[in-house]
């Protein structure tokens, strides 16, 4: 039998991506400099938990009139957080992390800027600081109640299980990373209005920050994004305080005020991935079967709540992976420490639920010397009566099974596995691993509110549509796929769809771009604004063709001498839209151009605009029983890497990745598949090379790509293998799936097969190179550690 | 003799002339915030993710239709270098509607994704393919483009949009951007020294050889530029206030390179990429480091000089040359000396060179037919990352007559990253001398060359994980001795 494999099919090239390569795509911070437009820095706390004791700004008199400079008192509102409003903008006495910001300065320009921030004294008297799960949880510090989900005899399942199994993860985090570090200009318009043009993920939000921190109402505050130059969730809350401060100096100054963050600045005060420790308790029978399972997860939140606690939801609700867990306690405690507050990163929470089942599997298999592929299989959702998540959601339109089968033998992993176990030798210079893993990642965001999208759809004369949603471009291709969504609709090229920046002042009150929801939430609410469009001219038409062109109410309705034409009767047939022409669906030969239909119905005085609503039905989770039906759907994916780890230096080769994916019937498929691409390689630096390494003072010392080491060119697979399966998903309007997330999750194949390779059954993450070497030599660091 | 008090270089085809304040300015800022082209990119401002890559030919001795477009960083390039330089940057590919070869495979091949690195991964392609005659492999695109980050693609459309394209089909940009009329207000420059007074201080650039001592003299505390890719950096991040510059880009004899017989000497202008091209046959292990040394943007502008000047503990070039005879000539105002390597580090940064000197180029021999070059570097990531460990090695090898093994005549080991400055061991060298390998050998030298490193723990890595690495090296190195000794012991004994 032929595996079900998709066909490539070309997808249409990135909506901007003529203007990237000529440079001409426009981001925040090169956008022209405006006339008196200010620039604006940041003072910010170079201590973790401080006091602050003085603030001296004599010695920037020297500026006066062209350097100006606010504290908390100058912000009408100060504190903020998406979850819980735990957040200064500024330090109000105290500072919480280093990168905390007390004081917001603006400048004539960018010299006098840098010079005036030299010449500002904050002087502070240090305090104790938590820097480490370990010492907040010593400390009983922090943030929200415990979250637990729980199901079944856990407990005597672990105590008569054949087999058990304790280990500890510590789980790292990481830097986003995007190119374009975090920016906003605010101009103050005519009329009180603030115009803020952004690099965030989530412009309502900033809206209504902005408004609330300098004291205006949101009717007053217009947040604008074109796109991004990346974001992976570092701008979904972020962004926010960026715009705040420049907005806070646009309203004061009456001057257009820029704000961009350097590299450096960014990576220091932003936070990122939360580190995790998680714990595992796992009893399994001989065939490797898992019986129980008491997972117990902190995660480091730093100072502020941020999206923390949603980020710990999703980690326990991914715990089990692609596999079921007849019984289960799942917990999971957030802790404050003074870092930076972390936040959204691809992902969210999923990767380290994922990350503690995987690692378990992977030491289960050892334990009991069966290839952890075998140990997969044996759990995978599959049977009827094995098919329920822990929190009680089943497992529907499961293509697990199918996606391991048909990539174990597309990418001839057993072979393969037994030749390098066969050829392993203990005199080569390079160890080599190889492991196939899988992700199943639940598509909704689990706090249901959010789980709503808008658009607006204006057709225009000359058959062109211009497309507003709230959904953000930030490199994944959302625009070009809803583009593309209205365009099919309507039967016309993609050129004839352009979708509009994101801008508060057309959809209102949207989610963020997050959650892999853009397309799902914001095509949706495209899709749904076409029916009551495309319903009108399918009217409009079935009365056209029915009428002698002259009696049109181009030709009569225009000189008033007809009434408007009846039209709103209802259709007897199916209406298409094909090739720029409308059609009864049994008619084809009864045709009438797009353009006509358009153009009649304006003279008929018939709505070419539409506005659209979506939500996501059919969800029920309840945060505190840990129960209910969190996802509309999941997106699956499994992927094999074999790697070559060098025994002297650690350093990792990946030979080769393959991925196989189901994503329903993709829109696009290059897109799609540049997401799986780029989120697998994402997900390999943070497993391998990319370290985020703090001072003793919790300051972060790796803060720029000097030293902070994202993948280059030469780390990708070497030979690198992604298909998607033939497949469709009838839950989502487009019958496609989410992609932006899931695929970063399958570069747990190349830790795992790491472990393989050096024949660990544990390994921190990152897997760094000097990692790899102390799991393979603990003695030499052992005895090298202790001389003194 | 006649002085300038402005900057004179070409961009996109046209004259540019630059004094004043303007002139300390970076060519990324310059582009983005004084001309409005701003498909240049800042990220990192430190040359690390070429997202501000553009192209750059300096006129040379050649034909203009000889001229070679390469990418460099215009985050950390300050103006005063490129003054007599041709530039293009990305705004300029494209005619009217009509995409360059580059941007249209890019868009086929759906290379960008959220668009900010793109136009420095186009600059960095067409900067490959001036360079190429015939078509590329992945190895070698990837090697052209470690310079460059993505977050979101992956790489792999980028490369394949890369090895879609036919060298032959891509003009030299040279026949586009190269006028006569451009050559020659540039050349009218060239013989002209400059003296530009800005706000932070005096950009100076003389087109003497003997005024470089004089202006060293006079301005003691100036910087001396030979491409600044360091300096750009710390000038970026507030480490340093510009001053006075004195930059060597209009002295000749500095362009110089040098081969006679085993002996390699460069002049203070000599890129990297020069070096690294020029040794590719006579000592292919030191030009194999360079590959994975920087990025081709910065190879294409620090100069190996330059490496030595700036004196880093971790500099990647500095054990080789201290295994391999390297010394610098300093110039002063009356006449030149030579300092071997060996002795130029004092401490920290610290150079053995008094305040009127200066390093006007680097000598250094290739092994010979006895002797086993091998040069190690570990780093956090492969490619573009400053070394945790470096390490050179360098044995001459002689075959003893009784039994025809072979017995180390003299070792050289020298390491980067384990002290305040580049080192030499002589102690495990002494123990080495005039002794046949075996592994017993090597443990009591391992345990020699434990005891004479200290190595600090640091963000790149624990003073163990150090520790580890330099045995590791030294290891595989005397591996690949006695391995070769065996091979031969059995092709004698069979």
């Amino acid at each position: 039998m032929q595996p079900p494999i998709l066909k490539p099919t070309p997808g249409a090239a990135h909506e901007s991506a003529h203007g990237h390569v000529r440079g001409s795509a426009e981001y925040v911070d090169d956008r022209p400099r405006e006339a008196r437009e200010l620039t604006v820095g940041l003072i910010w706390s170079p201590h973790a938990h401080a006091r602050v004791v003085s603030i001296d700004v004599s010695r920037v008199q020297k500026w006066e009139g062209q350097v100006w400079i606010f504290d908390y008192k100058a912000l009408a509102h100060n504190t903020w957080g998406s979850i819980f409003q735990d957040q200064n903008f500024l330090a109000v006495d105290e500072v919480h992390f280093v990168g905390d910001v007390v004081l917001v300065v603006a400048a004539e320009n960018p010299i006098i800027l840098q010079a005036a921030l030299r010449e500002i004294r904050v002087d502070y008297e240090v305090l104790p600081a938590i820097l480490s799960i370990d010492e907040a949880v010593a400390q009983q510090s922090f943030i929200g109640a415990e979250r637990r989900i729980e199901r079944g005899d856990w407990q005597p399942g672990l105590e008569t299980a054949p087999h058990r199994l304790q280990g500890t993860i510590q789980i790292d985090g990481a830097d986003h990373f995007y190119l374009e570090n975090q920016a906003a200009i605010a101009y103050p318009r005519d009329g009180g209005v603030m115009e803020i043009h952004s690099s965030t993920q989530h412009p309502t939000e900033v809206q209504h920050l902005v408004a609330e921190a300098v004291g205006l109402s949101h009717k007053d505050v217009v947040c604008i994004v074109k796109r991004l130059g990346g974001g992976f969730g570092g701008k979904e809350t972020q962004a926010a305080p960026i715009a705040v401060y420049a907005a806070l100096v646009a309203k004061a100054c009456q001057r257009p005020a820029r704000l961009v963050l350097d590299k450096d600045t960014d990576m220091m005060i932003t936070g990122k991935r939360n580190p995790f420790q998680v714990h595992y308790d796992i009893g399994f029978t001989d065939e490797g079967e898992i019986i129980a399972l008491d997972g117990h997860l902190y995660s480091d939140g730093g100072a502020c709540a941020d999206l923390s606690t949603a980020i710990m939801e999703r980690a326990l609700t991914h715990v089990d992976n692609a596999y079921f867990i007849p019984a289960a306690r799942l917990r999971g405690q957030v802790c404050r420490t003074h870092i930076h507050p972390h936040t959204a990163f691809r992902g969210f929470g999923g990767p380290k639920g994922v990350a503690l089942i995987e690692q378990a599997i992977e030491a289960i298999a050892h334990h009991l010397g069966m290839d952890s592929y075998d140990v997969r299989l044996k759990n995978v959702y599959q049977h009827p009566h094995r098919n329920t998540t822990p929190y009680g959601q089943h497992v529907e339109g499961n293509a697990l099974p199918l996606l391991f089968e048909t990539l174990a033998e597309r990418c001839d992993y057993r072979a393969r596995r037994q030749q390098i176990k066969e050829q392993a030798d203990p005199k080569s210079p390079t160890l080599r691993g190889i492991a196939l893993t899988a992700v199943k990642f639940g598509i909704s965001f689990i706090t249901r509110f959010l789980n709503q999208g808008n658009a607006l759809v204006l057709l225009h004369r000359d058959g062109t549509f211009q497309v507003s949603t709230g959904a953000v471009e930030m490199g994944q291709g959302v625009q070009t796929k809803i583009g593309s969504l209205v365009a099919a609709e309507f039967g016309v090229d993609l050129s004839a769809v352009r979708v509009m920046p994101t801008q508060t002042d057309k959809n209102a009150n949207t989610s963020a771009t997050a959650a892999s929801s853009g397309t799902d939430l914001n095509g949706s609410a495209a899709l749904v604004a076409c029916q009551p469009l495309k319903e009108r001219l399918s009217k409009v038409f079935a009365a056209l063709v029915e009428l002698d062109p002259e009696l049109w109410p181009s030709r009569t309705i225009g000189p008033g001498t007809r009434q408007d034409m009846v039209w709103d009767r209802p259709l007897t047939r199916p209406i298409v839209f094909e090739g720029g022409r409308v059609f009864a669906k049994d008619q084809p030969e009864r045709s009438l151009p797009l353009l006509d239909v358009i153009r009649e119905a304006w003279f008929n005085r018939v709505s070419l605009s539409e506005y659209g609503f979506f939500k996501t039905e059919g969800l029920d989770f309840n945060k505190v029983t840990g129960q209910g039906t969190s996802f509309l759907y999941y997106s699956q994916g499994v992927a094999c890497s074999e790697v070559e780890v060098d025994r002297r230096t650690g350093e990792v080769k990946v030979l080769r990745t393959d991925i196989l994916m189901d994503l329903g019937r993709p829109i696009n498929y290059d897109l799609e598949v540049g997401q799986i691409r780029g989120a697998f390689i994402q997900g390999m630096g943070w497993v391998t090379t990319e370290q985020l390494v703090y001072d003793a003072k919790g300051s972060l010392l790796t803060h720029a790509p000097s030293t902070y080491k994202i993948p280059s060119v030469h780390d990708i697979p070497r030979d690198f293998r992604v298909d998607l399966l033939q497949s469709d998903e009838p839950r989502t309007m487009h019958r496609g799936k989410a992609v932006g997330e899931p695929p970063l999750l399958l570069s747990f194949s190349v830790w795992a097969a790491i472990m393989n390779a050096i024949q660990v059954t544990s390994l921190p993450i990152p897997a760094s190179r000097e990692r790899i070497l102390r799991a393979l030599y603990p003695e030499r660091f052992a005895r090298w550690e202790k001389a003194p | 003799m006649s002085i300038r008090s402005f900057l004179r270089f070409a961009l996109n085809g046209a004259i540019h002339e630059v004094s004043g304040a303007d002139a300390s300015m970076m060519l990324a800022d310059y582009l983005r915030t004084r001309l409005y082209l701003s498909g240049t990119k800042i990220v990192c401002a430190e040359g690390d993710c070429g997202a501000c890559t553009v192209l750059r030919a300096f006129p040379g001795t050649g034909k203009v239709r000889e001229l070679r477009f390469e990418p460099i960083n215009a985050c950390i390039t300050m103006l005063a270098q490129l003054d007599g330089s041709h530039l293009i940057s990305v705004e300029a590919l494209a005619q009217d509607q009509t995409l360059s070869p580059v941007q249209d495979a890019m868009v086929r091949q759906q290379g960008s994704q959220c668009g900010y690195c793109t136009p420095g991964f186009v600059m960095a392609l067409c900067g490959l393919f001036e360079k190429c005659t015939t078509k590329p492999d992945a190895q070698t695109v990837k090697n052209h483009l470690t310079g460059n980050l993505c977050r979101c693609t992956g790489y792999t459309p980028i490369v394949e949009a890369a090895l879609s394209l036919d060298p032959e089909s891509l003009p030299p940009l040279a026949e586009r951007f190269v006028t006569s009329r451009v050559v020659k207000a540039l050349k009218e420059t060239q013989s002209v020294a400059v003296d530009v007074t800005t706000p932070h201080g005096k950009i100076l650039a003389p087109v003497h050889f003997a005024d470089v001592s004089t202006l060293v003299k006079k301005y003691p505390k100036a910087s001396l530029l030979a491409s600044g890719t360091d300096l750009g950096v710390q000038l970026n991040k507030g480490k340093r206030q510009l001053g006075d510059i004195i930059s060597l880009h209009l002295v000749p004899e500095l362009y110089q390179s040098t081969q006679k017989g085993s002996l390699y000497q460069f002049g203070a202008k000599v890129t990297l990429e020069e070096v690294r091209v020029r040794c590719a046959k006579g000592i292919p292990e030191f030009s194999s480091l360079l590959n994975v040394f920087a990025s081709p943007q910065i190879k294409n502008s620090a100069t190996l000089v330059g490496n030595i000047a700036n004196a880093s503990p971790i500099g990647d070039t500095l054990p080789f040359l201290l295994v391999a005879d390297g010394s610098v000539t300093v110039a002063k105002k009356r006449g030149t000396r030579d300092i071997p390597m060996t002795e130029l580090f004092l401490g920290y940064r610290k150079l053995a060179l008094k305040d009127d000197e200066w390093i006007s180029s680097v000598a250094f021999r290739a092994p010979q037919k006895t002797e086993l070059l091998r040069l190690y570097k570990a780093a956090t990531r492969k490619d573009l990352d400053i070394s945790t460990v470096s390490m050179a090695m360098l044995f001459d090898l002689k075959r003893n007559r009784k039994d025809n093994r072979l017995v180390i005549k003299s070792a050289r080991l020298a390491l980067g990253g384990v002290a305040a400055i580049p080192l030499r061991l002589p102690k495990v060298e002494a123990f080495l001398q005039d002794k046949i390998l075996d592994q017993v050998l090597v443990d009591e030298a391992q345990r020699i060359l434990q005891e004479s490193i200290q190595p600090l723990s640091d963000h790149r890595g624990s003073s163990a994980y150090r520790r580890l690495l330099v045995q590791g090296y030294f290891q595989q190195y005397c591996d690949e001795i006695m391995q070769r000794q065996e091979v031969e012991h059995a092709a004698a004994h069979s």
